[in-house]
């Protein structure tokens, strides 16, 4: 089980997950469950260190109000890495994660010693628009998000059938996290338009893993990281959507594993 | 009592099979210019009327993308309202700040309807709906701030000599320096519409200005917003003013209950069932979760989740019936409410131009004269009205 810390991290109180073995793993996490540890952490904390912050905003970590823009979000994971001593280690990020973790790679690549990006937002292609996430019920957003539509989160997503029909104490963490994405996502509409012309930048070894069935950022979107990322190798899983974390944990480990090792 | 006629200049003709949201995603290949035009005039002529009609007021208001209400600049109405006409006030409710940068565009929009109109302006200024939101990019995270920062630099702009500077946090502007200002000193009166929003009644209750109750709610969360806005202004220090509330009501009054209710019956479904769709959707941010919670928790009570004649009556989502019908009706709501200001849609949806002109005689003849006398700030404590 991970040892949970609450890190000030220049005036914000961030939630700190950490457990594991072996080379320091910093892991971003996506808009969805991962935010807590999962049957994924848990795998690569048998080879790796993993470290699970909360993004501000998210979960019990704090400092949303200081946040405006994806740079706010750099230069934070920037002092979170100078607290943690993980200045080089290697980042995993996830759909949200995984556009912070390119940005902070493509800003500090002296920062990232390799790099993974799952299904990572942060880019836009006018030919394959990002699917819709804030104005759609829950069910209309598992059907975009998910593969297997019997998953039990996509099952609770589906029990959703409006709004009104979430239960509190879920319903107000999830607007939580909404607003945390809107305030970087919400215009340029989920991605940096900047994002594109810097990843020429980025010196980490990189491995890009999308899943082929992601309805929210499809699969162009884990070519176009590849194509842009300097020598940057894509491994696309089958029978997955947006979230590998939540629907191949296995497969994700082991790829993560064998690319870090 | 103050009586107003509140105009949303709503799409007549969406076709009555068409499913889905009126708001946001809802085709424009679903409007017609020629047809808009003849809508814009014959709803300019209904406002103009209720000034020889001897309404007090007559209001307009901000949206955007949808059938709903065909506005988007209520601005620009309100400016030939303000030619047009010679005594009624000009209630533009409101202007939705977030979405005009640099909100010095409104400060200098509503001095020159001030000053067209001889000082009948009533300035309304709202956060903006949440489809406005999706349909204009501006970050509704952002909303609440820069609604507070907007407010604060209109009020700057209205009473305070330029040039100034202002840096916030928002809005960066070297030189502000309106020109025009407004007629009315201060300022013109402030109107703040809201849906219950907690901050908002706080909000307005600690300037002393005034909150208008947006309608399509069963009375009862009208009657508990109403509440929540006194109790705000009696923890500011004072009592509220009965002309501090404002109550958005539909209106139908005919010759007899039942003529009434077969003639506006129709509209009133076409008004629920497709232009109401979509209105409720709230982006991320847009409240705070204390406020959204709140609203979720009155959406059953909600004119899109009333199904039967029985309930709109039982929730007073519309005042319709014989002139003493209506009359009844609207004092005792209006008295139980305890508002000094009645705002009455009395053309909604697809309710053609014949039936508003009777609707608006019938109204200002027949049950405005009695609502005059209904003493203004004359709050029950008991029973709802039945």
């Amino acid at each position: 089980m991970p040892e949970t810390r609450t890190l000030d991290v220049g005036g914000k109180r961030i939630r700190v997950l950490s457990g594991g073995r072996g080379p320091d793993l910093l892991y971003l996490h996506s808009a969805s469950a991962d935010v807590a540890w999962l049957d994924l952490h848990e795998r690569l904390a048998a080879r790796f260190t993993v470290h699970l912050p909360a993004h501000p905003g998210f979960a019990e970590s704090t400092g949303l109000e200081d946040v405006d823009e994806m740079l706010d979000l750099v230069l934070h994971y920037a002092d979170l890495q100078d607290a943690c001593g993980l200045r080089g280690s290697a980042v995993v990020g996830a759909s949200f994660g995984g556009w912070i973790a390119a940005e902070l790679a493509a800003l500090y690549p002296e920062r990232v010693g390799r790099l993974v990006l799952v299904d990572a937002l942060g880019l836009w292609l006018d030919e394959h628009p990002v699917a819709e996430i804030f104005g759609t019920t829950p069910p209309e957003l598992a059907q975009k998000m998910f593969y297997d539509q019997q998953h039990p989160i996509a099952a609770l997503m589906h029990s959703f059938t409006t709004l009104s029909a979430v239960p509190e104490e879920i319903a107000l963490p999830q607007m939580k996290v909404m607003e945390a994405v809107a305030k970087v996502g919400w215009n340029p509409y989920l991605h940096d338009p900047k994002l594109a012309a810097r990843l020429r930048r980025v010196q980490a070894p990189t491995l890009v893993v999308w899943g082929r069935q992601d309805g929210i950022t499809p699969l162009a979107y884990g070519e176009r990281y590849r194509d842009l990322v300097p020598g940057a190798r894509l491994l696309v899983l089958d029978r997955c959507g947006h979230l590998p974390p939540l629907e191949q944990p296995e497969e994700l480990a082991r790829a993560i594993g064998d690319f870090l090792a | 009592m103050q009586v107003f006629m509140f105009h949303l200049m709503p799409w007549a003709y969406l076709p009555e099979s068409y499913e889905g949201p009126a708001w946001v995603t809802c085709s424009n290949r679903h409007y017609d210019g020629v047809r808009g035009g003849a809508l814009y005039n014959r709803y300019l002529d209904e406002l103009v009327r209720a000034e020889a009609l001897g309404f007090d007021g007559v209001c307009v208001n901000e949206h955007h993308a949808n059938a709903y209400g065909t506005m988007p600049s209520p601005n620009l109405i309100a400016s030939i309202l303000a030619r047009e006409t010679r005594r009624v006030k000009i209630a533009v409710v409101g202007n939705a700040l977030p979405l005009y940068n640099p909100p010095v565009r409104v400060a200098e929009e509503f001095a020159m309807i001030d000053c067209i109109s001889g000082g009948r302006l009533i300035a309304g200024l709202v956060v903006g709906g949440g489809p406005e939101y999706y349909s204009n990019g501006v970050n509704p995270a952002e909303a609440r701030g820069r609604f507070a920062e907007a407010v604060d630099l209109i009020m700057r702009c209205w009473t305070e000599p330029g040039p100034f500077v202002h840096m916030g946090r928002y809005y960066k502007l070297r030189y502000v320096n309106p020109w025009p200002t407004p007629i009315q000193t201060p300022h013109p009166p402030i109107w703040i519409p809201g849906a219950g929003s907690l901050e908002t009644m706080e909000y307005v209750a600690r300037r002393r200005w005034s909150y208008m109750g947006i309608p399509y709610f069963h009375k009862r969360v009208f009657k508990r917003n109403f509440d929540f806005f006194r109790e705000a202004c009696a923890k500011e220090g004072y009592e509220a003013r009965p002309e501090q509330m404002g109550w958005l009501v539909p209106v139908y009054v005919a010759p007899t209950d039942e003529q009434a209710r077969r003639e506006f019956e129709p509209h009133l479904w076409h008004f629920a069932h497709k232009l109401l769709p979509g209105i409720n959707i709230s982006p991320p941010g847009y409240t705070s979760p204390r406020s959204a919670l709140k609203t979720m928790s009155a959406f059953g009570d909600f004119m899109l989740n009333v199904t039967t004649w029985e309930q709109i009556e039982d929730g007073a989502y519309a005042i319709v019936g014989s002139p003493a019908t209506v009359r009844q009706k609207l004092a005792e709501l209006a008295g139980w409410l305890g508002v000094g200001n009645l705002l009455v849609l009395l053309q909604l949806a697809t309710l053609p131009a014949d039936l508003t002109q009777r609707n608006q005689e019938l109204f200002a003849r027949e049950v405005m004269p009695h609502l005059r006398g209904v003493a203004a700030g004359a709050v029950a404590h008991g029973a709802p009205a039945s």
